[in-house]
């Protein structure tokens, strides 16, 4: 009996000082939360490339500060994040792009030049909600059109213009929602570029890549980061007329958090322009069709690359 | 990966992804376990305290009920209102959840104790402090324990939905295989360890439970 009730009481008294050292600042030993002062909260997003850059910030801050780094994932849509980062729920977005943000969240008009939309969002997003965009990481992830290697060789094709003297021939997919969206969508580019395909196609934009593989199509229009163009081995053709806006791909942070840790500023600077779009293709290819987590490919890419400590290794 | 089949694509996500899957793994398990953790702490001296007084126990437990009749992810939605995105949303869900097995599984087992074992207590000069220790704890332990278990079981469910609010966990990996197009592999992987924690967690409590049991001691 005397045994029992020691070992009753003290594991009661565990349970309490468990508590007692948890309780107050509610930091779970164990657990990184985002209401802990020493912890930086980074929204991670849903899909495979935010997660993956979610990875690489989380590595990053973690290579080089001793705070702990808390990824926040599966937040839906870019309103969500930014209401996260409002709500100082996050104080660091891993990727937001520049054209999603302009016409989203700042609900200005869009703006085609990819330097002059990125200064646009910089201000407005300093003055508005005071949060510092970082240079892009060196890829955007925006609206291309792509043929296979054996099309392109066979109309020589290198441009979207190129199109225009045998888009006759040719048969399209498209996305659904592109096909009859105002400003930017198919009836505009048509105009644009006097590009008319003989058939266009509306499907969903996940089946593109492999109906241009397969060879039921002949030029699709899909996301220029998407892995499938890499491992299909496709041949992006070049916006030469500037028709798509912009979505250059950035860290996005709040200056809260940037007044607190002044360091962070020279690490997310050491990412700019480092992931070209075909390095991002790579890495989404890994997670998409290799089965690799998005975290594992975030480490091993900074690794691979030293986590970039010689400014020199872009 | 298009030619392996669903075991052996299964075997290398372990291979490739086993460290992260481990570091989910954990997260998943410490979210659940502090929700009933701190469920225990709270819940137990209650339950013992609603015991000894009748009138309260019947509006203390009747509103543990009310809590549990609100659907897990309206739950979490409510409070992530209050307490924004992230792991404490859930723990505090978990918490809310948790308390009413372990409240009314304290109470019937406080109830239970034969009153002449009390009375024997008292006859023998013990204080109230000790008839509780000696005497009423360890006769409902296993009640008590009991509670525990199904709350953690319960716990470890409602964590994996936790991930729609950004606490992170096996839920995790489930929601990217949904997402992924060829994702069977992903979805069992965080799938599987879940129900295997799950069913461990429960037998090993039961290991626990028994250990403390006295009525047990005497066929050890």
């Amino acid at each position: 009996m005397q045994r029992k009730t020691k070992f009753f009481i003290s594991l009661i008294g565990l349970v309490f000082t468990t508590f007692l050292f948890s309780g107050c600042s509610f930091a779970l030993p164990g657990l990184s939360t985002n209401s802990d002062e020493n912890t930086i909260s980074i929204a991670g997003g849903a899909s495979t490339e935010s997660q993956i850059t979610g990875g690489l910030v989380k590595g990053m801050i973690e290579h080089y500060t001793d705070k702990k780094v808390n990824v926040i994932n599966n937040l839906g849509t870019t309103t969500v994040i930014h209401q996260a980062m409002m709500n100082q729920d996050v104080s660091i977005s891993s990727i937001r792009y520049t054209g999603t943000d302009l016409t989203g969240t700042l609900k200005l008009d869009p703006e085609k030049d990819p330097g002059k939309a990125f200064t646009i969002v910089k201000k407005a997003f300093e003055k508005r909600y005071d949060q510092t965009w970082f240079p892009s990481y060196g890829f955007a992830n925006t609206y291309t059109f792509m043929v296979t290697k054996e099309t392109a060789k066979k109309y020589n094709l290198k441009k979207i213009s190129d199109l225009k003297k045998v888009a006759d021939q040719l048969t399209a997919g498209v996305d659904t929602s592109w096909m009859n969206r105002e400003g930017d969508g198919y009836k505009a580019f048509s105009e644009e570029y006097g590009v008319d395909f003989k058939k266009v196609y509306p499907m969903q934009i996940g089946l593109v890549y492999d109906a241009v593989h397969a060879g039921k199509m002949d030029v699709v229009l899909g996301y220029s980061t998407d892995g499938r163009i890499a491992s299909y081995d496709l041949v992006m053709l070049e916006d030469d007329m500037k028709f798509f806006p912009p979505y250059d791909a950035s860290i996005v942070a709040s200056n809260t958090i940037l007044k607190k840790n002044p360091e962070l500023k020279a690490i997310f600077k050491k990412l700019e322009g480092t992931i070209s779009t075909k390095e991002m293709q790579k890495l989404n290819y890994e997670v998409d069709n290799n089965l690799l987590e998005p975290d594992i490919v975030a480490t091993k890419f900074l690794e691979e690359h030293h986590y970039f400590e010689k400014g020199d290794e872009k | 990966m298009q030619n392996m089949n669903l075991l052996q694509q299964f075997i290398y996500y372990f291979q490739q992804n086993g460290s992260y899957v481990f570091s989910q793994f954990v997260r998943h398990f410490l979210i659940s376990a502090y929700g009933v953790l701190f469920a225990a702490v709270i819940g137990i001296p209650i339950g013992i305290m609603i015991s000894r007084r009748k009138k309260i126990a019947s509006w203390v437990i009747g509103a543990a009920n009310v809590i549990q009749t609100v659907p897990s992810l309206a739950m979490l939605s409510i409070l992530m209102l209050a307490l924004g995105l992230g792991v404490n949303t859930v723990i505090v869900t978990v918490f809310l959840y948790s308390l009413l097995p372990i409240l009314s599984n304290t109470y019937t087992g406080m109830r239970q104790v034969d009153d002449v074992a009390l009375d024997v207590g008292k006859g023998m000069g013990m204080t109230k402090f000790q008839r509780l220790y000696l005497i009423e704890l360890p006769l409902s332990i296993s009640v008590i324990m009991a509670g525990v278990r199904n709350a953690l079981v319960v716990a470890i469910g409602i964590t994996a939905i936790g991930s729609f609010v950004g606490a992170g966990g096996l839920g995790d990996i489930i929601i990217r295989g949904t997402n992924a197009t060829n994702g069977t592999a992903i979805i069992l992987v965080g799938a599987l360890p879940t129900a295997f924690m799950a069913i461990f967690v429960d037998w090993l409590l039961g290991i626990v439970e028994r250990r403390m049991d006295p009525a047990s001691k005497g066929k050890r």
